[in-house]
């Protein structure tokens, strides 16, 4: 790692989660970017490679699941692991974890506090799977 | 020559000859003397003497030669009794008829008992028959040859069989699902009298298009007991669960959605809460900001558990409503007074329309009240800033309700979504960004309006131009009742 610090994406069609997810990891260090929904994420992620996407699984005009999905397709996102908010209380299928580069899901409500445990342990492993998928 | 001649003629020679040999024959008298003359005086005198018995027997020949033909002719005229006939014959008759007689009164006995027997069963196949014909359930049953024995109204209809052409006709041959026909098959061959075999299939309607889906029945077979073969066919019995199925995904939707639906403000609650505990907002600005966030959404929870429960309460029928005299213009200007600080932000004007007539209906007040403030909110929420929302109030004559419409000038329900907006959870996904919402209160209105007031509402819209809602209820409850129906 590098003294620059790694830049988050948090993508959730709720303000208030965006706006307090933010706050938590700006308050740790990181560099965050948000998005309202699925497309705006993919744009963002597209645009801006961050080291980690943050996002929630139900959104308007394209999931966190269709959008993790879509990153896979491009070669400048396809190595960023994703930490999946949801909260329909429902899991991902092996299928849905191997075609996409979610390392985490994590279910709301959620505390903050767990959600930067897991980002730290995202950002420690997922540059090596990065390297590996170069 | 008919042979009744015949007969006549070949008994007198024989009759004659007999009365002319027998006395020789018996030694009464001695050696023919002229033979001749003797021979044939004798033959002339038999001969005349045996012409009545020649004839009677003729007669007696020839009647019963008629009532045989006219028997085999199938003429049921009346059989000549034995006492018409002649002694002679009528003594052999008598005799062979007395036998049959016997014979006949032991056929009868066996038939009678055969025909209570046939009774009786006729009996059980009726009942049996209008049981099953009383059935809501498509039910078929075949004979112990594996051929339709029955099929009730509704299996002919859902089947595409013909209740009359396809009876007797194999169920291989008559059964064109193939489902339907493998559980048949099998209980035939199971060849036991207890088979029992119960399956979920998917069944497509005779006069459903080819590509349509078949709909989930449950099928059940059981084979039937026989005394003398080991199995005395099927009956098979469809029931339609495609209802059951649809209306337990649409609870488990609804259970999902709901859990989504809470979840959300929860998270946001239980992160700002975490968040202020950790010291991460110091600045009183931001902890202020915090506190606010946390209200609007347990506010925002509170009304999410209201609603469902008022919902799952009128859907359930347990919803107590009131029956006021209730005015409309009067419950109108209530609840603008309260949506009005809202559209004041956005420089929205309200406006209420009503004639000088008394517009009054029978209705729970509280409700109503609910009913306008969710229109009224929406309508403020999805118009944009200086826009105008029109609340008006009639007099319908047709229906004898009270109509109130509530109109704005805001940005329009998209034509695919327009049979959606009752719908519970269900939010236009461009729209989520507008304005926050439960995604309840639209359903919660309709519910009031239709089920507990048994009124009507309507929504058009056009997009970009606005919305319309309008609403029914009956002057009366006994008109809420003519409505409906």
């Amino acid at each position: 790692m590098t003294d620059t610090p790694a830049t988050i994406l948090v993508v959730d069609d709720e303000a208030h989660i965006t706006r307090v997810v933010s706050l938590k990891l700006r308050n740790a260090g990181y560099t965050v970017l948000t998005a309202a929904d699925g497309e705006e994420g993919l744009e963002a992620a597209l645009q801006h490679t961050p080291d980690l996407i943050i996002t929630d699984m139900q959104m308007p005009y394209l999931t966190g699941l269709e959008m993790a999905r879509r990153l896979r397709e491009h070669r400048a996102t396809a190595g960023i692991p994703l930490i999946m908010l949801t909260a329909r209380g429902f899991g991902l299928t092996p299928d849905d974890m191997a075609e996409t580069n979610i390392k985490k899901m994590m279910s709301k409500p959620f505390g903050p506090r767990d959600l930067l445990r897991q980002v730290e342990v995202c950002l420690g492993g997922g540059e090596d799977e990065a390297a590996e998928a170069a | 020559m008919k042979p009744g001649t015949w007969i006549l003629i070949s008994s007198a020679a024989v009759c004659g000859a007999a009365a002319y040999v027998a006395p020789w024959l018996l030694g009464v008298v001695g050696a023919p003397a002229r033979p001749v003359f003797v021979v044939g005086l004798a033959a002339v005198a038999a001969g005349l003497g045996m012409l009545p018995v020649a004839w009677l027997l003729n007669r007696d020949a020839a009647r019963m030669t008629r009532t045989a033909a006219r028997l085999a002719a199938g003429d049921d005229a009346p059989v000549p009794s034995v006492s018409a006939l002649s002694r002679p014959a009528a003594g052999a008759l008598r005799r062979v008829m007395e036998q049959a007689d016997q014979d006949a009164q032991v056929v009868m006995a066996r038939m009678r008992e055969l025909e209570i027997r046939v009774r009786i069963s006729d009996g059980d196949r009726a009942r049996f028959e209008t049981a099953l014909e009383a059935l809501p359930d498509p039910a078929i049953v075949t004979n112990g040859y594996g051929e339709l024995q029955l099929i009730n109204a509704a299996a002919a209809g859902l089947l595409g069989l013909d209740r009359e052409a396809d009876l007797s006709r194999s169920v291989v041959e008559a059964i064109g699902d193939e489902s339907i026909r493998r559980l048949l098959i099998e209980a035939h061959e199971s060849g036991s009298a207890t088979h029992r075999a119960r399956a979920e299939i998917a069944v497509r309607a005779a006069d459903a298009p080819p590509d349509a889906p078949g709909r989930a029945h449950e099928a059940i077979v059981a084979t039937l007991p026989d005394p003398t073969e080991p199995i005395g066919g099927a009956v098979l019995i469809l029931r339609d669960i495609a209802r059951e199925r649809e209306i337990s995904q649409m609870k488990s939707e609804f259970v999902s959605k709901a859990s989504h639906e809470l979840r959300t403000p929860l998270s946001s609650i239980n992160a700002y809460v975490e968040m202020l505990l950790d010291g991460e907002a110091e600045d009183p600005e931001a902890q202020r900001e915090f506190y606010t966030v946390i209200k609007s959404e347990a506010d925002r929870l509170g009304r999410l558990i209201d609603n469902m429960l008022n919902i799952s309460r009128i859907e359930a029928g347990i919803t107590k409503a009131k029956h006021e005299d209730v005015d409309f213009v009067k419950a109108a200007q209530h609840a603008v007074s309260v949506i009005e600080p809202q559209a004041r932000l956005k420089d929205i004007s309200i406006r209420i329309k009503s004639g000088s007539l008394l517009y009054s209906a029978e209705a729970d007040r509280d409700m109503l009240h609910q009913v306008l403030l969710n229109l009224l909110s929406n309508a403020v929420k999805y118009t944009p800033e200086n826009g105008r929302v029109t609340v008006t109030i009639e007099n319908d004559e047709t229906t004898g309700s009270v109509m109130t419409t509530v109109a704005d000038t805001g940005l329009g329900i998209p034509p695919d979504a327009i049979d959606h907006v009752f719908d519970k959870f269900y939010r236009i996904e461009n729209y989520k960004r507008v304005a926050k919402g439960t995604g309840l209160g639209l359903n919660l209105v309709k519910h009031i309006v239709e089920t507990v007031h048994g009124g009507q509402i309507t929504v058009t819209s056009e997009l970009g131009m606005g919305s319309k809602f309008t609403f029914l209820i009956p002057y009366t409850r006994d008109g809420a009742r003519r409505l409906a129906a």
